[in-house]
């Protein structure tokens, strides 16, 4: 044999030698491939670890962005394989995968622990009356305020009794006292600019955001009523310039917030862990403020989970699925990204402890009243994609009629194949 | 014994090979994918010329291609002629020289991602350096790719920085190519800079520029990471070329008969403008 021809079938020889070995030692663990969101790695693997260790099946979890993650899964579930076995669900998005059968239903696996959960929190993963998703827990949102810039203007701080309220134009005129443009410090602004964050303004006035059938945009979404608050929203950044235009990455105004330049804030009760790291951040909390002779209305809805029907682990994605209703993981859980919790259990043993904080009785008080779901439909995917840019577009000045105009006949045209 | 007549064609296999399953394959089953539509569960049923018929009435198509032509239209003249002039101004040999062409070329090594990544930082409204200059030295502060009248702009100068200095090397190795005697001629005949410039350098130059203006054309049709990353499309669709509908098609709607149709209309598009190039840059010799 030439040489160069043993050398080739020595290398090759290694390394199938090397590959037996590895595939053998995959066969021993199973691997549950689990997409997930990108928080801090601190935030979600010490969840997984807990069940790694307690069962010996091992978690890939694979964090993504949440615009990432959305494309991900779109990609994998359409291609119909096994793969992933579980993943986290976008609560509104239940539907449009339920839709398109990429959702296990959950009866089976976890039907007896439902009275356990809060009635509301399930909503969202229910899509005709079968549960597809289960909640991580809910979402709602305070208002953050700066407590040494109020001291500074001299300006009496928000009460934290719902009662009591901002209404919008009480929080325009005090922001307006705390814009600063010469050191860069603005009044007010929201955490990101999506539906989820700001269906309230038009909602707080009794507009309709979507047709019944939960297909039609046009006539609502460019109601005149829409164009509005959107117009009042866009005003507060290009008119009264209270609030930094443009700025669409996540955590950007959180960092605003945390370094002293932005007065009010309203954002989830994430935030509650996340500012923590603001060593000279001095802040308090209030509720979400709402229009004059309207009704308060709060974002609601979080994170939830599902199985793909296609896994070939069947057993160990439910299982796994299934350890997600117990006490201990969501007290973990929450105590990872306290997001209101999904048991009732969780509330109850906190009552007297974490949840005396004026904070979680604001957040109590939303969830029982004014807690608002987005949209039920299964073309959320179309609505929120076109809807969010539009918002996006409204920021930064764009003619408010004619982008909600375009919003409204893209996501009806993108509706087409759900009617 | 294998006859020599298929030695060739053996030789060529691999390139032929490579050319059917990376080029051919991908285009027949996109214009093949763009006659389809797909059900909610996944079934795929032949619909005809059905996507093409919804484009023609759909204005955030119509849209798309006039912003796709108009950004082609300015972006690839603009690269050539900077990419001819940084050419041209680095030809000379001098002291340094080799630092500025170096300095020119440094861009090739950022990643297009990367690039719109670090420009989205560079160019923000409140804490970016450039408008932080731009202040200071009392222009003002400019809203760049938040602005709908300038977001398209911005994008065309992105694409410049980074691939003038890429192209620069072509036409750089297109002007060592020319041989010092022909201008060394035209000088002793009394021809100025400019003359020889017009009648000596540029027809001279004319297969790498046509090159050059080719690639260049077909790249930019596909235009598509700085819109993906700083724009989203934005603002108010002034950056939404056909590439990003298509891709935005696929991945967030995951109509895929959609995206490849428009994917289709662009290959149509690139195909008819690169034959005008190459009938327009005939030199003419082969006229005739």
């Amino acid at each position: 044999m030439s040489i160069i021809r043993r050398h080739f079938l020595q290398g090759a020889a290694s390394l199938a030698a090397l590959g037996a070995f590895g595939g053998a030692q995959a066969q021993g663990t199973t691997t549950l491939t689990v997409p997930w969101m990108a928080w801090p790695e601190n935030q979600v693997r010490p969840l997984m670890d807990v069940y790694e260790k307690a069962t010996g099946v091992k978690i890939a979890e694979e964090r993504l962005p949440i615009d990432e993650l959305f494309k991900a899964l779109e990609v994998r579930l359409t291609a119909r394989n096994a793969l992933p076995d579980v993943y986290l669900v976008d609560g509104p998005l239940t539907a449009s995968y339920a839709i398109r059968g990429h959702l296990l239903d959950l009866a089976p696996v976890v039907g007896s622990e439902l009275g356990r959960y809060v009635p509301t929190t399930l909503v969202q993963g229910t899509w005709r009356d079968k549960l597809y998703s289960l909640p991580l827990g809910t979402s709602s949102q305070l208002m953050f305020y700066n407590k040494k810039l109020f001291a500074e203007a001299g300006i009496p701080l928000p009460s934290a009794d719902p009662a009591k309220r901002l209404t919008w134009d009480e929080l325009l005129e005090i922001a307006k006292k705390l814009t600063k443009p010469a050191i860069s410090q603005f009044g007010f602004t929201f955490e990101s600019v999506n539906p989820y964050q700001l269906l309230p303004l038009p909602q707080s006035r009794g507009v309709k955001v979507i047709g019944d059938d939960g297909f039609t945009a046009a006539g609502y979404v460019d109601s005149p009523g829409m164009i509005d608050v959107m117009t009042w929203y866009q005003q507060m950044y290009q008119v009264h310039k209270i609030g930094p235009v443009g700025t669409f990455q996540t955590g950007v105004t959180q960092e605003m917030f945390g370094a002293n330049k932005l007065a009010m804030f309203i954002g989830g009760t994430w935030n509650l862990v996340g500012f923590a790291k603001f060593k000279d951040l001095d802040y308090a909390v209030a509720p979400h403020p709402y229009f004059a002779g309207g009704k308060p209305i709060t974002p609601t809805g979080s994170w939830h989970i599902g199985i793909n029907p296609r896994t070939s682990q069947m057993a160990q994605a439910q299982a796994f699925v299934k350890w997600f209703t117990t006490r201990d993981t969501m007290d973990l859980w929450f105590n990872l990204r306290q997001y209101p919790p999904s048991l009732k259990q969780i509330w109850e043993e906190r009552a007297k402890t974490t949840f005396v904080d004026p904070a979680w009785a604001i957040v109590q008080h939303e969830l029982a009243n004014t807690a608002t779901p987005r949209p039920a439909t299964p073309g959320y995917r179309e609505y929120e994609s076109f809807l969010k840019i539009a918002m996006q577009d409204i920021q930064t000045g764009a003619n408010v009629k004619e982008a909600l105009v375009r919003a409204a006949s893209s996501i009806d045209r993108e509706m087409r194949k759900y009617r | 014994m294998v006859s020599s007549r298929w030695v060739p064609y053996l030789f060529l296999a691999p390139a032929i090979l490579g050319l059917l399953v990376f080029r051919l394959t991908p285009i027949g089953i996109a214009i093949g994918g763009s006659l389809t539509g797909t059900s909610l569960m996944g079934d795929v049923r032949f619909v005809g010329l059905e996507n093409f018929e919804v484009l023609a009435t759909d204005p955030d198509f119509w849209r798309s291609l006039r912003v796709t032509l108009i950004f082609n239209l300015i972006i690839n003249p603009l690269q050539v002629v900077v990419a001819f002039t940084l050419a041209m101004l680095v030809f000379e040999p001098g002291r340094g020289i080799g630092l500025f062409r170096t300095m020119l070329v440094l861009p090739m090594a950022v990643s297009t991602g990367l690039s719109a990544v670090l420009f989205g930082l560079f160019l923000d409204a409140n804490l970016g350096p450039l408008n932080g200059f731009l202040h200071w030295s009392g222009i003002g502060a400019q809203p760049f790719h938040r602005s709908e009248h300038q977001a398209l702009g911005t994008l065309i100068g992105i694409a410049t920085w980074k691939g003038a200095g890429y192209w620069m090397l072509f036409l750089l190795a297109g002007l060592y190519a020319i041989p010092s005697t022909v201008h060394e001629a035209a000088a002793i005949d009394g021809a100025t800079a400019l003359q020889r410039f017009r009648f000596v350098t540029l027809p001279l130059m004319r297969k790498p520029l046509a090159f050059v203006l080719v690639a260049d054309t077909a790249i930019n049709f596909l235009f598509f990471a700085p819109v993906y990353i700083l724009t989203t499309g934005g603002p108010n669709r002034s950056t939404s070329v056909l590439m990003f509908e298509a891709y935005r098609s696929a991945f967030t709607f995951t109509d895929f008969g959609r995206s490849l149709a428009i994917s289709t209309v662009l290959l149509a598009i690139i195909l008819i403008i690169v034959f005008l190039q190459f009938r327009l840059l005939r030199s003419p010799e082969d006229r005739a």
